[in-house]
């Protein structure tokens, strides 16, 4: 239980952080977004994205454009905001230090 | 083959099978309420039903197909996440949503059971708050409602004040069950309930008393449904039957009345209600217009005894309206006829005539019936009387006058105050104003005729105007001086409140045989006359020690 509780809490801190970094590389579509994830198999469930990308941007970090669809409804396709980015640059700096922090802890034990 | 639905998410259109929407209803019913008590639950339903548009539209474009079924929407439910994936993802958003939830859970609230309910799940109810066996409360309230049947109020008070478990929530609440994610998921297969039903649920706990109220008697109907649906039934069919039967036997009745009225009103051998106010009203529009008011409800009640409960026979719906329209038109006719003939009876009129009468021999009066028939000139001319029977009497039975009986008259007898005996006659009608009815009033006509110490009364007054009731009434009074001897026939005791028979009674005669008795005038108002050879001394108080003596031969 703890261990799952502590997955949870590393998977969640890093997924924000992936999302922001991988709308950072372009407008881009919600189910895009989860490609990109699944690819790094962040996340599994197209579900657990729609309210995370409500959050981050009713805090101002992201907005989005309708553009038309050919196969349905008009898509929401997201951008990074000027905030975002500069929240972006932030957690890349704690991701830098995070990953060192990682590193040293890590040391000489043999990870699998 | 499968039934289709066609289902619209967010403007765009697809035909569904009938199980694969339940699945997509219950997974987005589950959804809503997963993301309910967040900010943006729109936002974020809605993103998700336009993805699962979007999904379906690639799953129909690739399989070359046009109906949605199970597996797709299973594949889309697989793809999107489940309920518990989301909680999964989530539980630090969630936490506070399924703490409060995790705190009412640990307690069992009172609610009526809608899935094991015998009435309205008030024991089935109050069985889940103490965690028993329904079958327990059931056997107390059945003691109390034999004891006294104070149990059937009892219940229908709980049914009234506790609130129905109507959702997943409520019952999970009732059960002692936990409330979170998981413990939805598990029984929500049972429930297909709405968002809606689960706000409602917030507002249970300041539902008005009207709400439950109403909640109350929709259930009681909807049981009472369910009663009737199942061992009922039988009892149902009885009851439309007396209906049916019922509604016949109207119908046939009021046929028969109307055609008889309408045929033969104008012969008709009696002056009776309703016929003696309609005579000059055109009285066959009233008969129709009467008829017509009572008979189409009658129809319609057998045309909707047979359609609900016998499930036979219908009526369209442009003749319904076309018997709507005559029955309002008949019902307006009807209204119109019975205004007019009210307002005939608008004011009331009444005058009073005194009449000397000669003083008795012996101060002692004869009082009878009159037994001649009274003919008006008209009648006699027509009957010829005069030439035809100069000799003899015409009598009139009581047979003769039993469609007269509202025109009978009423005699009472007093004492009066000088030696002088008088007749008082007071005649009261109505009509259509105040003139009108003093006419009316005045067009009574009054018998009675006095032979010495004989006064014949006439069971009747005579309307001039024979034909129309204008709600008259004579009252006699026939004042007789203290001390007079009265003998009084048995017959006049049908206009008077006089009972002869009992006072042959009291004077240990046999009634039946005696047609007359002897009654006197005292100061207390008319008495029997007792004999005191044969009546013993209680007796005597009725009467005056004095007009014993004196009468006493």
């Amino acid at each position: 239980m703890i261990v799952e509780n502590t997955q949870t809490q590393m998977r969640k801190g890093v997924l924000e952080y992936c999302i922001l970094s991988t709308i950072a590389k372009g407008e881009i579509y919600a189910s895009d977004i989860i490609a990109e994830l699944k690819k790094a198999q962040l996340l599994v469930v197209e579900g657990t994205l729609y309210p995370l990308l409500t959050r981050l941007k009713n805090n101002g970090l992201l907005s989005y454009n309708w553009v038309e669809s050919t196969s349905g409804p008009p898509r929401k396709y997201y951008v990074l905001s000027e905030e975002g980015r500069k929240v972006l640059e932030q957690l890349d700096k704690t991701w830098q230090e995070l990953a060192y922090a990682v590193q040293i802890s890590i040391g000489d034990r043999k990870v699998k | 083959m499968n039934k289709t639905i066609i289902i619209n998410i967010n403007g765009i259109v697809f035909h569904i099978e009938e199980d694969a929407y339940e699945v997509l209803k219950n997974y987005m019913t589950d959804v809503k309420r997963h993301f309910m008590n967040s900010d943006d639950s729109l936002e974020i339903t809605t993103d998700i039903e336009n993805r699962i548009a979007e999904m379906f539209n690639e799953l129909l474009a690739n399989e070359h197909k046009q109906v949605i079924v199970e597996q797709d929407v299973r594949s889309v439910i697989e793809q999107m996440g489940t309920v518990e994936d989301f909680e999964h993802a989530e539980e630090d958003t969630n936490a506070s949503f399924a703490n409060t939830y995790h705190n009412s859970g640990a307690t069992r609230r009172l609610f009526r059971d809608p899935d094991e309910h015998l009435i309205a799940g008030v024991c089935s109810g109050i069985a889940n708050y103490f965690d028993i066996d329904a079958v327990w409360i059931r056997l107390a309230f059945a003691v109390i409602v034999l004891a006294g049947g104070t149990g059937i109020i009892l219940y229908i008070i709980l049914w009234i004040v506790i609130p129905k478990a109507v959702t997943r929530a409520d019952r999970m609440v009732m059960k002692g069950e936990k409330l979170n994610l998981q413990g939805f998921k598990k029984n929500f297969e049972e429930e297909m309930g709405s968002m809606r039903d689960n706000f409602s649920n917030f507002k249970h706990e300041a539902k008005p008393f009207v709400y439950k109220t109403r909640d109350f008697i929709g259930d009681f109907f909807y049981h009472l449904g369910t009663f009737f649906n199942g061992a009922g039934k039988i009892l149902l069919k009885l009851i439309g039957l007396f209906i049916l039967l019922c509604c016949f036997g109207a119908l046939v009745f009021f046929i028969v009345a109307f055609v008889a009225l309408l045929g033969f009103g104008q012969f008709a051998p009696f002056h009776d209600m309703p016929y003696g106010l309609l005579k000059h009203h055109h009285p066959e529009y009233i008969y129709t217009a009467g008829f017509i008011v009572i008979a189409v409800p009658l129809v319609s009640i057998i045309l909707l005894t047979l359609k609900g409960i016998f499930n036979a026979g219908s009526i369209s719906r442009s003749a319904g309206t076309t018997i709507l329209v005559i029955w309002l038109f008949a019902v307006a006719v009807f209204v119109y006829d019975v205004t007019r003939i009210a307002a005939d009876f608008r004011a009331s009129a009444s005058y009073s005539e005194t009449i000397n009468l000669k003083a008795g021999k012996n101060n002692t009066y004869y009082l009878k019936l009159n037994d001649l028939k009274y003919f008006t000139a008209e009648d006699s001319a027509r009957l010829n009387i005069k030439d035809l029977a100069p000799n003899m009497k015409i009598t009139d039975d009581e047979d003769n006058d039993f469609d007269h009986f509202h025109q009978r008259v009423r005699l009472s007898i007093e004492k009066s105050d000088v030696d002088q005996p008088v007749l008082v006659e007071s005649y009261h009608a109505r009509g259509k104003n105040y003139d009108d009815a003093l006419t009316n009033s005045r067009n009574i006509k009054y018998i009675f005729t006095q032979q010495d110490s004989l006064i014949k009364f006439d069971e009747r007054f005579y309307p001039k105007n024979d034909e129309l009731w204008h709600d008259e009434d004579v009252y006699l009074t026939l004042k007789l001086p203290i001390n007079a001897k009265i003998i009084i026939d048995r017959e006049l005791s049908r206009v008077a409140d006089i009972n002869v028979y009992d006072c042959n009674e009291l004077n240990k005669r046999d009634g039946n045989k005696l047609p007359e008795a002897t009654f006197v005038m005292t100061d207390n108002g008319l008495q029997c006359k007792v004999d005191t050879m044969v009546t013993d001394t209680v007796l005597n108080k009725h009467l005056s020690g004095d007009s014993t003596q004196k009468l006493k031969k």
